[in-house]
């Protein structure tokens, strides 16, 4: 059941439930006159969509009958943000289909990551195998906490071969990611730090919806492949003119379509492709 | 021995952070010195309520007292150690 906006503001009236509840981290708020628990609409939506449609949309796409027999082969897997899936050259056990978890593909060279993809709700971690490939040649970092639905590889590859509807979504999905990869290398080597680092806070919050990612300056140098002043002076430049907000980590989007033109045009592009 | 009680909304996207949050916390700083109980509101609202709980996901601190209760998706993980009295 869920409660209009009013009158959950009315049961909660303050202390850290309130706090909790404006920074959005409240799914159901308790009725001490009714004695029930009101649903707040976008946990409503959440549960009604996980009894049903599938959340992750590469799932959602196959037709009802097969999403069945695949859902049999699912099962429902907390990622927590720090976790690795993958390490480069290590055996995949498991292909991902995140629901609200975020995962960053990072190539390794010399102990240094760079990031080469983000893999959210849109997608799977696991491509290789869908390629017959069962070494995993890149790292693959949960960068925002979430769930995810995990299946074994030998289930997978099964799956792939009896299921058309499952491979077609598969390898368009892997064909709209070596397009964002061409793009991506050739932003990397012609675009400036600010406009790549626009465009790769677009791809996260894209990926993330509602969901909160923590981001140091060193992180986001890695995955950008700069020095971490470059971070901070790109950071605070796009605070200064507005566009987001910057503390302690925490990133806020306050501008989407100013952000969205002070990000290069690979953002644009890379998208239309991954749609 | 800390005892815990992490009030949930079912498979909601909070009560699915704040799940994966303690375990993460459970897993690092507490090895095994804890219990937990884990309340589904939509199946036990009443129960909630006499714990004093108004949203979930909230986490109680039951024992040892006195109680504490921390709100929200337990993402700030300092200052849940520190409402734990877990020293990090």
């Amino acid at each position: 059941m869920s409660a209009a906006p009013g009158r959950i503001l009315r049961l909660v009236k303050g202390g850290p439930e309130r706090d909790a509840l404006e920074s959005g981290q409240v799914d159901a708020v308790l009725d001490r006159a009714s004695g029930t628990a009101f649903l707040l609409p976008e946990a409503e939506r959440a549960l009604s969509s996980s009894s049903g449609e599938p959340a992750n949309r590469l799932l959602a796409a196959l037709p009802r009958l097969d999403y069945q027999r695949v859902r049999a082969e699912l099962e429902l897997e907390h990622l927590t943000s720090g976790q690795v899936l993958y390490e480069p050259g290590a055996r995949i056990r498991h292909v991902y289909f995140p629901n609200d978890a975020v995962v960053s593909l990072l190539v390794v060279v010399e102990h240094k990551a760079l990031e080469v993809t983000l893999v959210g709700r849109e997608g799977m971690v696991g491509i290789p195998l869908a390629l017959g490939t069962e070494l995993a040649p890149i790292r693959a970092l949960v960068q925002g906490t979430g769930s995810a639905m995990r299946m074994k590889a030998a289930s997978f590859r099964e799956e792939l071969e009896r299921c058309i509807p499952l491979q077609r979504e598969i390898y368009r999905y892997a064909y709209a990611k070596l397009l964002q990869a061409r793009q991506t290398a050739a932003c990397n080597r012609f675009h400036q730090v600010q406009q790549r680092l626009a465009r790769w806070l677009l791809l996260t919050d894209d990926r993330v919806r509602g969901n909160r990612v923590h981001l140091t300056h060193e992180f986001l140098a890695d995955m950008l492949g700069v020095r971490r002043v470059g971070v901070t002076n790109a950071a605070t430049k796009l605070q200064r003119r507005g566009l987001i907000e910057y503390h302690r980590g925490d990133i806020h989007i306050l501008d989407r379509r100013r952000l969205e033109a002070a990000a290069c045009s690979c953002y644009r592009r890379g998208e239309a492709l991954a749609g | 021995m800390l005892v815990l009680c992490l009030y949930i909304a079912r498979d909601a996207p909070n009560s699915i952070r704040a799940v994966a949050n303690l375990a993460e916390i459970c897993k690092r700083h507490l090895h095994g010195r804890f219990k937990l109980e884990i309340v589904d509101v939509l199946k036990s609202p009443l129960r909630a309520l006499k714990d004093g709980i108004l949203v979930t996901p909230s986490l109680l601190r039951v024992s040892p007292s006195p109680g504490a209760k921390i709100v929200g998706d337990l993402s700030d993980r300092a200052n849940v150690l520190q409402a734990l009295g877990i020293k990090e």
